[in-house]
């Protein structure tokens, strides 16, 4: 009877640690659609930060969801298709490639976002490099 | 006349300038492969920046590891948490000069050229000659590379559980439609 349930538990553990570490190998990206902002920041504060201090300011802002609202400058599709908009500044401002589940379903708000205008973005900073780069991102209005 | 001569010096100065000037990509691709009997692995990244300098043939590329997409996560996580450790290292670069470079490479439709520099990446720092290609198509500058690298040379463990499974080298690819920057 002992060794029954021993045997019973044993493929109960197995068959729990299968299932854990087929969800990890399967695991999905990061929805940035449901997930919450960490920051909520001003696009031009956002630069001198990382103009002032860019080792800190990576600690600060790598792999975490901002909020940005900005000045859109530019609004242009990448090779591969993916919508590429400029916050504040062509050349040193803050570069977002847009979610492309998100930009397929919602290319009406891409369409009507309109240069010079202020707009306000959510996605995951990914770092500085000339630019600060946001990616994936979605617009929010 | 003495103004429209100062125009013309300037006009010329200024064509100077550009055919001297330096060119950019700020959305360059890089991807690496490799091939494993469970599953390919690919990294993208749409994100790299470059800078061609058309007075020396000097070329600067840079990424961010962050920048990497994968098809799974757990691929992206293990990359930048196990193997490149991109908080501790979170760019790799390249700085490097086209071998016997000729501004009119330029101007000329895309040919193979050769580059030799410096490869950063992980922290670990090697000189290397890759071949590459560059010049104009359909009106403007295009470079591009294929070259291969093996992850322990820069330092990268791979885990003994998996390091017979993935080739000893991977495969990198650089493309970058370069547009005229500055002056």
């Amino acid at each position: 009877m002992k060794i029954k349930y021993a045997i019973i538990l044993a493929l109960v553990v197995i068959a729990v640690g299968a299932g854990i570490g087929l969800k990890m190998f399967f695991k999905s990206h990061a929805d940035i659609n449901k997930l919450k902002a960490e920051f909520k920041l001003d696009a031009g504060s956002l630069i001198s930060e990382f103009e002032q201090d860019e080792n800190t300011a990576t600690k600060k802002y790598s792999e975490k969801i901002l909020e940005i609202s900005g000045e859109l400058k530019s609004k242009n599709k990448l090779q591969n298709g993916t919508d590429l908009l400029i916050l504040e500044d062509e050349m040193q401002g803050i570069s977002c490639q847009l979610d492309s589940s998100w930009a397929s379903a919602n290319q009406p708000i891409i369409q009507a976002l309109e240069i010079g205008k202020p707009i306000t973005i959510k996605g995951i900073c990914k770092g500085y490099l000339m630019e600060i780069k946001v990616s994936p991102a979605i617009v929010l209005k | 006349m003495k103004k429209n001569l100062l125009i013309l010096i300037m006009l010329i100065a200024s064509l100077g300038a550009i055919g001297q000037g330096k060119f950019i990509s700020k959305n360059a691709f890089i991807s690496f492969y490799s091939s494993t009997p469970l599953e390919d692995i690919l990294g993208e990244s749409n994100e790299a920046v470059t800078i061609l300098n058309a007075e020396t043939g000097e070329i600067a590329f840079q990424a961010l590891m962050t920048t990497f997409h994968f098809k799974r996560a757990l691929m992206e996580e293990h990359f930048n948490e196990n193997y490149m450790e991109s908080t501790k290292f979170p760019k790799a670069k390249f700085n490097g000069k086209i071998d016997g470079y000729n501004s009119s490479m330029l101007s000329a439709p895309v040919s193979d050229i050769k580059v030799t520099g410096i490869l950063s990446v992980h922290g670990v720092e090697k000189t290397i000659t890759i071949p590459a290609k560059l010049g104009l198509e359909d009106g403007k500058l295009v470079g591009s590379s294929k070259f291969k690298v093996t992850p322990e040379n820069y330092g990268i463990k791979i885990p003994s559980l998996v390091r017979d499974k993935i080739v000893k080298e991977m495969e990198i690819t650089v493309k970058a439609n370069y547009l005229p920057f500055g002056n």
